[in-house]
């Protein structure tokens, strides 16, 4: 049930970001500060999503483990290639050759 | 864009099916992963139309399924999503002579990818014609695309074997979306603090490290401003 609300809420709050400024265009102008800080929005909470996960998958800091390589070369897949689908297709056998190699 | 037809939906359906490629392994890598999770699977396949931004889909579940608390993943959510106001409030220049009922369907099926293609296809807010059927047809497109692979993926989840450690799928979509978002200076280092922040604070209960990360980097990216900006 705490899934569906989250959900349910989530929808909510996604669609009214999504048209907030759709419909109040011309009444509202967007306020300079919050301007300034949505563009780091995304760089901070995808880093804070994606760092511990590559670095500390087992919940311990491990710069050896394999997913540090992997991840290495299923970033520089998605830059080359600016695709989400690129980083998986490269990452991932990126990530069965390490394990299959150590 | 004078001596040019006016576009209609399948132009943008045309301009969008090199990104629905890429968007249709992540589509299944949601599905899979919210079949895997501990968490109420109906409500995760159905966020797909729910919610309908797959980062933040991805977010919830992660949340939910590894004993997050329910207002990190709902936070959390919001916090990945808050970008579209930025797109909102671009896409309001385009669509003020608009119904807003129209405005309304338009709001909902806003992507970053939606946003990205329309707004090459139109950079003059003074010059939308056609833009409506075009937007629709990169906006269903893709809507279309997350819709099916997220329900594909989600059917298959437990017939894959965890040898193939499809698990990694998930921090290479969200490195994939990091690696896009950084643009500047101040980018860079609200990441490196985000990421950092987060490292260090990941052993709090409710993943409450998310948030510190997140609010850390923001603040970060906003105090450099005045050094490299």
């Amino acid at each position: 049930m705490t899934m569906w609300i989250v959900v349910v809420l989530a929808g909510i709050a996604t669609f009214s970001m999504r048209f907030a400024f759709i419909a109040l265009f011309g009444l509202v102008a967007v306020p300079p500060l919050l301007e300034r800080a949505l563009r780091y929005v995304a760089p901070a909470v995808l880093a804070a999503l994606t760092v511990p996960a590559i670095m500390a998958p087992d919940n311990a800091l491990d710069l050896t483990n394999p997913f540090v390589p992997a991840a290495v070369i299923g970033g520089l897949a998605a830059w080359f290639t600016k695709s989400i689908g690129a980083a998986i297709i490269v990452g991932l056998p990126a990530l069965w050759l390490i394990l299959w190699l150590t | 864009m004078t001596t040019k037809a006016r576009p209609t939906w399948k132009d943008g359906l045309r301009d969008v099916s090199p990104v629905i490629i890429g968007l249709a392994p992540f589509g299944l890598i949601f599905g899979v992963t919210a079949a895997a999770a501990d968490v109420d699977q109906l409500a995760a396949w159905a966020s797909s139309f729910i919610v309908f931004a797959g980062a933040s889909q991805l977010a919830i579940v992660e949340v939910m399924g590894t004993g997050g608390a329910a207002i990190t993943a709902l936070f959390t959510a919001i916090v990945i999503n808050s970008r579209h106001l930025m797109y909102s409030a671009d896409m309001g220049r385009y669509t003020s002579d608009l119904p807003i009922g129209l405005r309304a369907r338009m709001a909902y099926i806003l992507t970053d990818q939606a946003y990205a293609v329309t707004g090459t296809r139109f950079p003059d807010p003074n010059h939308t014609e056609g833009l409506p059927s075009y937007y629709f047809g990169v906006a269903l497109g893709l809507w279309t695309t997350w819709q099916i692979t997220t329900t594909a993926g989600f059917l298959l989840g437990q017939a894959i074997p965890p040898e193939w450690r499809l698990e990694f799928a998930v921090p290479m979509v969200f490195l994939a979306l990091l690696v896009f978002s950084v643009k500047s200076i101040p980018g860079v280092l609200a990441a490196v603090v985000g990421g950092t922040v987060a490292l260090a604070t990941m052993h709090l209960d409710y993943q409450l490290g998310l948030m510190c990360g997140a609010a850390a980097g923001v603040l970060a990216g906003l105090m450099s401003e005045r050094w490299f900006v």
